[in-house]
């Protein structure tokens, strides 16, 4: 329970911070525009400096998660190496089934329901890609830099454990990422493989979502 | 009956193998098992996951912040953006795909009769599908 606890709490709170931050702040109507324009005035300098900015944030994610749960971080991890076109096929139908639950949610709105049902979905929703990304760069890292002999971990100072392989991922993904056109959709389908595993593991606990029925 | 010899060989039995020679109770325990048993090279095993996972490289965490920090600085002082501009991008790209959801619902309220009625079969369907993927045990082994 205390891992639980401690797993999901600050996980929660940044969340829910988030999709009150979205609801909070004035927004320009229904309009799909920026709110300052990037694609104008020198875009490109400052489309690397949002990225740069955010995979800065996204560093701290990792880190703190990766103190806080290293074991179920590396256990959502594996399991994305070990079934990759699962975890895809699972984020996919995942990020699609809260789209359509979302468009279901918002005809309730007004019958009050709505609306917390929503924020609930986009709290859940977040939480689920903070902890996907973090198991993708720790994947990702544990490919490229994963010791594979013990004498190849032993003789590493720096490049080993939980901590130093999701950084290294989210370096080589952040460095990706930056590459224009081709690195949102990159970060994008990486997104898509991280809900995956968080999901498939059931956020690196691997229990079951549902209780077995089992007849008599 | 429990000898000197006795605890010797309990631990170490490749060292001690002569003992089974000499005591008949540890040969009738352990001499000719039913399962038979090879001796255990650790270091033969593949690595596992677990197996250093604890180190904490702070240096390595400190010099990548460092560098990240420093760039995202740099690069926000030549393109003349703002912390406060970067968060209100965060929060306008996120409140822009919250007026996407409900611009869809709001267009999908004034469909027709047929396109409802195969949002709600897609809706059935995909989460059909979610739950089906769901049910399947994770393969992954984290020991």
């Amino acid at each position: 329970m205390r891992r639980i606890l401690r797993l999901f709490l600050p996980l929660t709170i940044v969340a829910a911070s988030l999709v009150t931050a979205m609801i909070a702040a004035p927004h320009p109507g229904n309009q799909l525009e920026m709110p300052f324009p990037l694609e104008h005035a020198a875009s490109m300098m400052q489309e690397s400096a949002v990225t740069v900015s955010l995979i800065a944030v996204w560093l701290l994610a990792a880190v703190g998660l990766t103190l806080m749960s290293g074991r179920e971080v590396r256990s959502s991890s594996i399991e994305l190496r070990h079934s990759a076109l699962h975890c895809f096929t699972l984020g996919l139908v995942a990020v699609t089934s809260f789209v359509l639950t979302a468009i279901v949610f918002s005809y309730l709105i007004p019958f009050f329901v709505g609306v917390p049902l929503l924020f609930m979905l986009a709290v859940f929703a977040v939480i689920t890609k903070i902890y996907g990304l973090v198991a993708v760069f720790h994947a990702l890292g544990a490919l490229i830099g994963g010791a594979r002999t013990r004498d190849e971990l032993a003789s590493r100072n720096w490049l080993r454990g939980d901590l130093a392989l999701a950084v290294l991922g989210l370096v080589v993904l952040g460095a990706l990422r930056l590459i224009p056109v081709v690195g949102p959709v990159i970060w994008a389908g990486a997104s898509v493989f991280g809900v995956g595993s968080a999901l498939a593991t059931k956020f690196g606990r691997r229990e079951p979502w549902f209780l077995a029925v089992r007849t008599a | 009956m429990k000898t000197q010899s006795c605890e010797r060989y309990l631990e170490d039995p490749e060292a001690n193998a002569g003992h089974l020679a000499e005591c008949e109770e540890c040969r009738a325990l352990f001499g000719e098992t039913a399962v038979a048993t090879k001796p255990l090279h650790i270091e033969a095993l593949p690595l596992a996951p677990w197996e250093g996972a604890k180190h904490r490289p702070w240096p390595l965490v400190a010099l990548v912040a460092f560098v990240l920090l420093a760039a995202s600085v740099v690069l926000c002082r030549m393109a003349g953006v703002s912390a406060a501009e970067i968060a209100d991008h965060v929060i306008g790209s996120m409140q822009a795909r919250r007026a996407a959801v409900l611009g869809w619902a709001d267009s999908l309220r004034e469909a027709s009769r047929a396109a409802q009625i195969g949002f709600v079969a897609a809706f059935v369907i995909v989460n059909a599908v979610l739950i089906a993927l769901l049910r399947r045990a994770p393969r992954g082994i984290d020991a």
